[in-house]
């Protein structure tokens, strides 16, 4: 990829991130709060922005959304590939409880 | 909050009653969460269910919380309702149903049955709130797990890292099995 593809990928990436987050705040700000797992501010702010301010925001060369998992309990269990098919629905949902556990990035 | 008759208090309460109704709460968790009369619920019940409901008294036991595949389902949904409890204000049953929409959709996702029914999910907040059940974390995985008070949180050890002997057994090992309680009998 050219540096110029790179740039358009990541835009685009960020755009349809930030829809789908307005998307999914406008429709039930409580439980996108889970979803995103972002702060109540942050939430209103993206809520609040206009499509020319998410135009804007999403152009830049890095990212907007960033992994909520960073440790290697979690993901060793999403990708426990070598425990075989029957461990993987519980490994998941192992991970899922891990996972909605942490409140803390959110309060 | 003064418990006054305004038409736009029970509108709100209408369609909390009905959301209920929906997502299968017993009459009683409406009774407690609403200021409509019984026999006005008993209408709304039929009205949105299209049948009478369900006779006889809640669930009373912490016991079923316990056991291994209820253990991991009320897990998440409380782990969920926690994060919405810190991350939104939202009065106490608003919290309960949208955690619960969430636990049911993310079982789902999974491909499982959600074994904890919303009646379930109610009384296991209640539970928690009357300090009858509450979450310790697990030492191994750091997730934390519905428990009796007073477990000893340093040797604690979830359902999950350490699965019982004959959890999931008589089908492919491991695997939830859902919708066969007999299989969830092994836990303690």
């Amino acid at each position: 990829m050219t540096s110029e593809q790179v740039l358009a990928e990541i835009r685009e990436a960020n755009l349809s991130y930030l829809m789908l987050a307005q998307s999914l705040i406008r429709d039930d700000r409580e439980q996108a709060l889970y979803r995103l797992g972002v702060s109540e501010d942050t939430a209103n702010l993206i809520g609040a922005l206009t499509p020319a301010q998410m135009m804007k925001i999403a152009s830049g060369s890095t990212l907007l959304c960033r992994f909520r998992m960073d440790d290697d309990v979690v993901w060793n269990l999403i990708t426990s590939h070598g425990k075989g098919a029957a461990n993987d629905g519980l490994s998941r949902l192992h991970a899922s409880i891990l996972l909605a556990g942490r409140h803390r990035e959110a309060a | 909050m003064a418990r006054n008759k305004s038409i736009l208090t029970e509108a709100r309460q209408i369609e909390r009653a009905v959301t209920l109704i929906h997502l299968g709460a017993r009459l009683q968790v409406l009774e407690s969460e609403t200021d409509l009369s019984y026999e006005r619920l008993l209408r709304l019940y039929k009205e949105v269910s299209g049948k009478s409901p369900s006779k006889g008294q809640l669930p009373f036991s912490t016991d079923w919380f316990m056991t291994w595949q209820p253990n991991i389902h009320s897990s998440l949904f409380l782990n969920i309702h926690e994060y919405l409890n810190k991350a939104a204000a939202m009065d106490e049953i608003d919290t309960v149903i949208k955690a619960y929409q969430l636990y049911s959709e993310q079982i789902q996702a999974h491909g499982l049955e959600p074994l904890l029914s919303v009646t379930r999910a109610w009384r296991l907040v209640k539970f928690v709130d009357n300090g009858m059940l509450t979450m310790t974390e697990c030492s191994k995985c750091g997730g934390h797990f519905v428990t009796h008070p007073h477990e000893i949180a340093r040797h604690f050890v979830c359902g999950l890292c350490n699965p019982p002997a004959r959890a999931g057994k008589g089908k492919l090992a491991g695997s939830l099995q859902m919708g066969r309680s007999d299989v969830t009998v092994a836990a303690h």
